[in-house]
């Protein structure tokens, strides 16, 4: 495993690695919104087109959980999540920085206790292969489901967890706990089980590993997009139960 | 070796064997419904990928700790 530089600031550690990743997809999927979206016209050419398309792609996922009036309010949310996570996670099988180290520096966190495991720090991974990131993110889309389902009828809401019976209030709250962290651990596992077998096969033989690897990389592009879509659906799926009306 | 390699690697081994046996399922059921309706097999392929990414995901995340527990970081 590789080392990550962190920095110690107000008795809260910070993963430098981490904080590059996201700012830099963070101004990767700017950039590419900013980009495509210039020059609108009424008959689509060229750039248009690919926007529209993601467009009507994620209002494809919407629609699904919500009736069409009430999914509008939610489209540019889910927009935002799926080019974020897909960004994300594309950036780490695409680059990867490393640089190797040979002394302790402290001021990094990388210790003599951690120079025994591994000679190598990463600069550059993906931001969705920490556990931390994703935890943030589902934490705050369960918040945000939460929220939207109390401000919407307070009395629905505390009533959900009653139905049908009163005894399934522990079976309830069981679930809602369950929820933002299989949603958090779906998507991380995925990302950071295909980095390190990318690390894996790297370190390797390359007349045996270099077939494989190629193999798993365009596997780990095919799990990425995958898992965006999938990590955009559940959230559209965990809203939708608390603000739906029910029929 | 310590005992944290034998751990990894008994949870990395059962994460793929749960993968293979939820894969294998899903994946069958897919061929039969593809054999019964040719004429759905547009359809059928995107649910079945979405489903494989819901199915893959216990498996995967039993296989990211044994990892973890393999490496020693935790």
């Amino acid at each position: 495993m590789e080392l990550t530089p962190k920095i110690k600031f107000l008795g809260m550690t910070f993963d430098v690695t981490v904080m590059i990743g996201t700012v830099v997809t963070a101004i990767i999927v700017l950039l590419i919104v900013f980009l495509l979206s210039r020059g609108r016209s009424m008959k689509p050419r060229g750039a248009q087109n690919v926007m529209e398309y993601v467009i009507e792609f994620i209002r494809g996922i919407t629609n699904m959980m919500l009736e069409a009036k009430k999914a509008e309010k939610y489209l540019s949310f889910a927009i935002t999540t799926f080019l974020f996570v897909l960004i994300a996670n594309m950036l780490g099988v695409i680059v990867m920085v490393n640089s190797e180290v040979h002394g302790a520096i402290p001021s990094l966190g990388i210790t003599e206790k951690a120079l025994k495991t591994s000679h190598e720090i990463s600069w550059f991974k993906s931001p969705t292969s920490d556990i931390n990131v994703t935890v943030a993110m589902a934490f705050a889309i369960a918040l945000y489901a939460h929220f939207s389902g109390l401000f919407k009828s307070p009395k629905r809401y505390f009533a959900h967890y009653f139905q049908p019976y009163a005894l399934m209030f522990p079976l309830h709250l069981i679930d809602e706990c369950a929820k933002p962290v299989t949603h958090a651990a779906r998507l991380w596992a995925n990302i950071f089980a295909g980095e390190v077998l990318i690390l894996i096969l790297r370190e390797g033989i390359p007349y045996l590993t270099a077939v494989p690897m190629f193999l798993w990389i365009g596997f780990s592009v095919f799990v990425g997009c995958i898992q965006a879509y999938i990590f955009t659906v559940l959230a559209m799926v965990y809203i939708s139960q608390k603000v739906a009306d029910e029929h | 070796m310590s005992l944290a390699v034998i751990a990894g690697g008994i949870m990395i081994a059962f994460g793929a064997l749960a993968a293979g046996i939820g894969n294998g399922i899903l994946f069958s059921r897919y061929l039969e419904g593809i054999a019964r309706q040719p004429e759905a097999q547009g359809k059928l392929f995107g649910q079945a990928m979405i489903t494989l990414g819901l199915v893959e995901a216990l498996p995967i995340i039993s296989i990211a700790f044994g990892i973890l527990v393999l490496f020693g970081v935790i």
